[in-house]
C-alpha cells in the first residue's frame, strides 16, 4: 500500500518510519527495536506499517493518533494525546484518537506485551511520543519551506498550519501531508523546551468525556453482534472445583434456552435473552467435585502462613549491615505481626466478553487490559493459534488490574466454540466477586532493634506471600515467546522458561514497597517466604505496594511512638538521604497543619510511600465515635515528575484515595469451606459519597521525567488511617480492614 | 406490553418478571443504562420513572407498563445537553465513566425536586450510586455548580 517510505534510527532506541498512504495521508510509525524483537526476529518483518501507524495526517488535515494503551478512566488518552499535540502544535482536542488493534507493534516497551498496567504509560511514552510529534512537525515545516522556497527557519507550524513568518502565506497540514512524507526524516528533531509548552502542564480538559456523560461510550457489555446469544456459566462454588455430574433437564425446558453444556470450568447456559439464561441457570442441578480447597478457611490459611514463617526464613531480598549483630547489641527489640486479606477488584462493569468463532478465526470484543494475552487465552481453549485471533478492545468500566487476567475471555471462547454461534458471556456481580483473581492475602513479621538512646539500629521484615507471576505467567509466557508451540504453553511457567534458557521475568510483586523501605537504618534485612494456598491471585491497583506500604508505614509509626517521637519528625529524620520522599512528606505535613492542634476529638495520621517511580505522602484526619471511624480530610502530596495534565493528577489522587479507603475500612474477601463468603455490594462494600472525606491534593513542582499517577495514591492511605486511629484510641490495628469493634 | 421510553411508545415482548434494565438495553438497544449489581445496590441502572429515580435492575418490566421512562439517552440532546451534563464536562467528572449515566439520572431527579440542595441533600440522594473510580468529590461539586447556575439564570 505504501509507495514510498523512509526509515531511520532517530535515536539508539527508537525507529521511526514515515510513508504516504494510498489515500494521500502522511503516516508515521514508531517502534523500539530492542523490545519489539522476539526470538531474534523483528516483528515488523513483512508487516503492513500503514495499518499500524501511530500518527496519520490526512489530506483533510485530520490528525489521527493510534493509542496503544487502553483507557480505563486513568486518563491515559488525554495524557498521551497531549504530548503529541504539544509537539505537533495543535490543540489536543483536535486530535482523533483511535485505540490500537492487537498487533505486536503496539507492545508496551517495558513489558514486551501489549498491556496497560503498572502506571507506566506516561513514563514509557514521554520521549517516544514527543519525538514522533516533533519529527512530523519538522517534516511538515520542511515541506512548506520547499513550497515557499525559503529556509525552514522562516516557517512556523501552529494550529494545523505552517505559515511564513510574516503570515503572508499558510498551508494546512493536510495540504502538506504528501510532500512532508517525502522529506528526509530528521535525525535529531527539536523537542520543545518546557518554557514553550502550551499544553503540557496546562491542559486540564479530558478528551474522553463526551460519550461518558451522554451514555454513548461503548463498553464491553454494550457489544452486540448479529446472531448473538447470551451465556452465563455456573462455576464451582469451591475455588478450583470441577463438575462431577449435572442435570439440565429443567433448564432445557425453560423458555428461550438455546443450549446447556459443560465447559472446562462449569456449566454454560445459553439463551435468547439474558434474563432467560439467568432464570434457567437457577434450575441446574450440579454435583461438584470440590477439589483440594474444599476445607479451606481464611483462619486456617493465616495459621499456615504463620507456620510457613517459622519453618522457612525466606529468601533474603535486601541485606544491609548485619541484623543479627544489631539484635545482639540491642538495648531493646520490638516486634509485631501483621496480615491483610484477599481483595476483589470490583470493577463496576462486571466481567463480560463477546466472541465469534468462525472459519478458523476468532473475533473477540472485550474490555481487557492485555489484548495479547487475550489471544493466548482463546488459543488455549480452541484449535486456533494466537495469530488467528483478533481482539477489539472496548471501553473499559474500570480495570484496577482485574482485566490483566483473561479468564473471562477464555471462558467466552470455549462457550462460543461449542455453541457454534456468537456468544456474549456475562458475569453477575456475585460471580464477579466470588471468582475473581484476588489481591493476595499475606502475613508479615516485622522486628526492629533500638540502642540505649532510642535510635533504631536494625529492621527485619519477613514477608509471607505468593508470587503473582506464578499465576500470570501461564498467559504471559506464551505471549512473550510467540515462537513457542502451543503444546509448550503449560510448560512455559517460570521453570519451563528457565529450561529453555530464557531469562525469567523477575517477580517483585510480593516484595515491592517493602524491599525499598526508604529509612536510614544501618542493619536492614527484608525476607520473602513463599506461600501459595492455591487461590488465584493477580494484580490489584498498586499491587504489592498496596499492602506493603501498610506494613512498613504502620510499623515505622509504631517505632516513632515506641521512642516517644512525633511520627512526622521521626520519619523526616530517617529520610535525610531521600530528598523526594522527604519533600512530599514535608509538603503533606505542612498543608495539613501537622504542627497545629486540631479541634477536640480529631486526630491525624501520616505516611509516605514511593511506588511506580512517584512519591506520595498523605495525612488523614479522623474521629472515632463509639468504635465508628469517621473520615474528615485527606491531604495528599504527590511528586510525579513533570505534570502533563494537573487535573488528571488530582483526579487520580482522589480516585486512589477513595479506592484505598474502601479497602482500608471495608475490604475483605474471606473463605469458608473453600468458598468466598462475600457476594455483592451489600457484603463487599464500596465507599459512598456520604463517607468520602474532603481531599486536598498538592503537586510538587518538578523537572524530572513524568511518572505514574494511576496507582501511587493508593498505598499511603491505609497506614495513614491506621496511624490516625492509633493516635485517637491508642489501639494499633495490625490487620485490614481496620475495625475497632 | 407497552412502555414509553424517552417519549416514544414501545411495544415489547418480554416475560413480565424481566427487569426493565434488560428490556431497555437488549431490546430497545439503549446501552447507556448500565448493569452493576442487579440488586439495587450500586445505582448504575438508574432511570426515571415518571420523573423519579428508580433502579431498573430490580424493577420488573410489568411494573412500568404504560408509564414514562427516561434514560440517559433522553436526558439531554447534543445541542442542548442537560445542565448537569455540561457541568460534568466542566468538572472532568468521569473516569472510567461506567457509573456516570446512573449518577446523572440520580442527580437530575434530585435537582428536579430540590433546586437548591445542601451537601446533606446531595449525600442522601447520591449515596445509592457507587463509583469505583472515586469521582464523588467532583460529582458533588458539579451538582452544586449546576444548582448555582440555574439559580442565577
Ligand atoms: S445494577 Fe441496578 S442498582 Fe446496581
Ligand atoms: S467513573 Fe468509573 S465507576 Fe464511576
Amino acid at each position: 500500500m505504501n509507495h514510498q517510505s523512509t526509515d531511520i534510527n532517530v535515536s539508539r532506541r527508537q525507529f521511526l518510519k514515515v510513508s504516504v498512504t494510498a489515500t494521500g495521508s502522511f503516516s508515521l510509525a514508531s517502534f523500539l527495536p530492542g523490545c519489539a524483537t522476539f526470538g531474534g526476529k523483528a516483528l515488523s518483518e513483512g508487516g503492513d506499517w500503514a495499518a499500524n501507524a501511530w500518527l496519520e495526517i490526512t489530506s483533510e488535515s485530520n490528525i489521527i493518533f493510534t493509542l496503544d494503551r487502553v483507557e480505563m478512566g486513568q486518563g491515559t488518552t488525554t495524557g498521551l494525546t497531549t504530548l503529541l499535540a504539544e509537539e505537533l502544535g495543535v490543540e489536543p482536542e483536535t486530535v482523533t484518537v483511535i485505540y490500537a488493534p492487537v498487533a505486536n507493534d503496539y507492545r508496551n516497551p517495558e513489558y514486551g506485551l501489549q498491556m496497560t498496567g503498572g502506571s507506566n504509560s506516561l513514563s514509557t511514552s514521554w520521549g517516544q511520543i514527543r519525538l514522533a510529534g516533533a519529527t512530523a512537525r519538522e517534516m511538515l515545516v520542511a515541506a512548506a519551506a520547499e513550497v515557499y522556497e525559503v529556509p525552514v527557519e522562516q516557517c512556523q507550524a501552529n494550529d494545523g498550519y505552517v505559515a511564513l513568518a510574516d503570515h503572508s502565506k499558510k498551508l494546512s497540514y493536510g495540504e502538506l501531508a504528501v510532500l512532508a512524507a517525502s522529506q528526509s526524516v530528521p535525525s535529531n528533531p527539536r523537542l520543545k523546551p518546557a518554557a514553550e509548552f502550551r499544553f503540557i502542564g496546562k491542559q486540564n480538559k479530558r478528551l474522553d468525556i463526551a460519550g461518558k456523560v451522554n451514555g454513548r461510550t461503548v463498553y464491553g457489555i454494550d457489544t452486540d453482534v448479529e446472531g448473538m446469544v447470551y451465556a452465563v456459566i455456573s462455576r464451582s462454588p469451591v475455588i478450583g472445583g470441577k463438575v462431577k455430574q449435572f442435570d439440565a433437564s429443567k433448564a432445557l425446558a425453560s423458555k428461550g434456552i438455546v443450549a446447556v453444556f459443560e465447559v472446562y470450568n462449569g456449566i454454560a447456559v445459553l439463551a435468547e435473552q439474558y434474563w432467560q439464561a439467568r432464570k434457567a441457570q437457577q434450575t441446574l442441578e450440579i454435583e461438584w467435585d470440590e477439589g483440594p480447597l474444599a476445607e479451606l478457611s481464611s483462619d486456617d490459611m493465616f495459621q499456615s502462613f504463620k507456620q510457613a514463617a517459622l519453618a522457612d526464613q525466606g529468601k533474603i531480598v535486601r541485606d544491609e549491615g548485619d541484623f543479627d549483630d544489631a539484635v545482639e547489641g540491642a538495648a531493646r527489640v520490638f516486634e509485631a505481626e501483621y496480615h491483610t486479606p484477599f481483595l476483589a477488584h470490583a470493577t463496576l462493569e462486571p466481567m463480560n466478553c463477546v466472541v465469534e468463532v468462525r472459519d478458523n478465526h476468532a473475533q473477540v470484543w472485550a474490555p481487557t487490559q492485555a489484548p495479547d494475552l487475550a489471544r493466548i487465552a482463546v488459543a488455549r481453549v480452541t484449535d486456533l493459534s494466537p495469530s488467528d485471533v483478533d481482539v477489539t478492545v472496548t471501553a473499559i468500566g474500570g480495570g484496577f488490574g482485574r482485566r490483566l487476567t483473561q479468564d473471562f475471555i477464555e471462558e467466552a471462547a470455549a462457550v462460543a466454540t461449542q455453541a457454534k454461534r456468537p456468544v456474549k458471556l456475562m458475569w453477575s456481580r456475585e460471580e464477579d466477586t466470588q471468582h475473581d483473581w484476588y489481591r493476595p492475602a499475606t502475613y508479615h513479621k516485622l522486628k526492629a532493634t533500638f540502642n540505649d538512646t532510642g535510635g533504631v539500629t536494625g529492621w527485619d521484615h519477613q514477608i509471607v506471600a505468593p508470587n503473582l507471576l506464578d499465576w500470570y505467567i501461564r498467559d504471559a509466557a506464551p505471549a512473550q515467546y510467540p515462537w513457542a508451540p502451543k503444546f509448550m504453553y503449560g510448560m512455559l511457567g517460570s521453570i519451563g522458561l528457565a529450561m529453555q534458557g530464557v531469562a525469567v521475568p523477575k517477580d517483585e510483586t510480593a516484595i515491592e514497597g517493602a524491599v525499598s523501605v526508604p529509612y536510614d537504618i544501618a542493619n536492614l534485612q527484608v525476607r520473602h517466604t513463599h506461600a501459595d494456598i492455591g487461590v488465584p491471585v493477580s494484580f490489584w491497583r498498586s499491587v504489592g505496594h498496596s499492602q506493603n506500604a501498610f506494613y512498613v508505614e504502620s510499623f515505622i509509626d509504631e517505632l516513632a511512638h515506641e521512642t516517644m517521637t512525633d511520627p512526622f519528625l521521626f520519619r523526616q529524620s530517617l529520610l535525610q538521604n531521600q530528598p523526594r520522599q522527604r519533600r512530599v512528606l514535608e509538603l503533606a505535613a505542612e498543608q495539613s497543619g501537622w504542627s497545629k492542634s486540631l479541634p477536640k476529638g480529631r486526630f491525624r495520621g501520616i505516611s509516605v510511600h514511593k511506588s511506580f517511580k512517584s512519591y506520595a505522602a498523605q495525612v488523614v484526619e479522623l474521629s472515632v465515635d463509639n468504635g465508628e471511624i469517621n473520615m474528615h480530610r485527606v491531604v495528599c502530596a504527590i511528586d510525579c515528575g513533570i505534570v502533563v495534565n494537573p487535573d488528571i493528577v488530582k483526579a487520580q489522587m482522589e480516585s486512589g484515595i477513595i479506592f484505598a479507603l474502601t479497602a482500608a475500612l471495608y475490604g475483605e474477601i474471606s473463605l469458608k469451606n473453600g468458598r468466598v463468603e462475600q457476594s455483592n455490594f451489600d457484603d463487599y462494600k464500596l465507599l459512598r459519597m456520604n463517607e468520602t472525606p474532603e481531599i486536598d491534593v498538592y503537586i510538587v513542582d518538578s523537572n524530572e521525567s513524568p511518572t505514574g499517577v494511576g496507582e501511587p495514591g493508593v498505598p499511603p492511605l491505609a497506614p495513614a488511617v491506621a496511624n490516625a486511629i492509633f493516635a485517637a484510641t491508642g489501639k494499633r490495628l495490625r490487620s485490614l480492614p481496620l475495625r475497632l469493634t | 406490553m407497552k412502555i414509553a421510553v424517552n417519549g416514544v411508545e414501545q411495544v415489547v415482548e418480554f416475560e413480565p418478571d424481566t427487569p426493565l434494565l434488560w428490556v431497555i438495553r437488549d431490546e430497545l438497544k439503549l446501552k447507556g443504562t448500565k448493569f452493576g449489581c442487579g440488586k439495587g445496590l450500586c445505582g448504575a441502572c438508574t432511570v426515571h420513572l415518571n420523573g423519579h429515580a428508580i433502579r431498573s435492575c430490580i424493577t420488573p418490566v410489568s411494573a412500568v407498563e404504560n408509564q414514562n421512562i427516561t434514560t440517559i439517552e433522553g436526558l439531554g440532546s447534543d445541542d442542548t445537553p442537560h445542565p448537569l451534563q455540561a457541568s460534568w464536562v466542566e468538572f472532568n467528572v468521569p473516569q472510567c465513566g461506567y457509573c456516570q449515566s446512573g449518577q446523572l439520572m440520580s442527580a437530575s431527579a434530585l435537582l428536579a425536586q430540590n433546586a437548591n440542595p445542601t451537601d446533606a441533600d446531595i449525600d442522601s440522594a447520591m449515596s445509592g450510586n457507587a463509583c469505583r473510580c472515586g469521582t464523588y468529590p467532583r460529582i458533588k461539586a458539579a451538582i452544586h455548580h449546576t444548582a448555582d447556575n440555574l439559580k442565577n439564570s
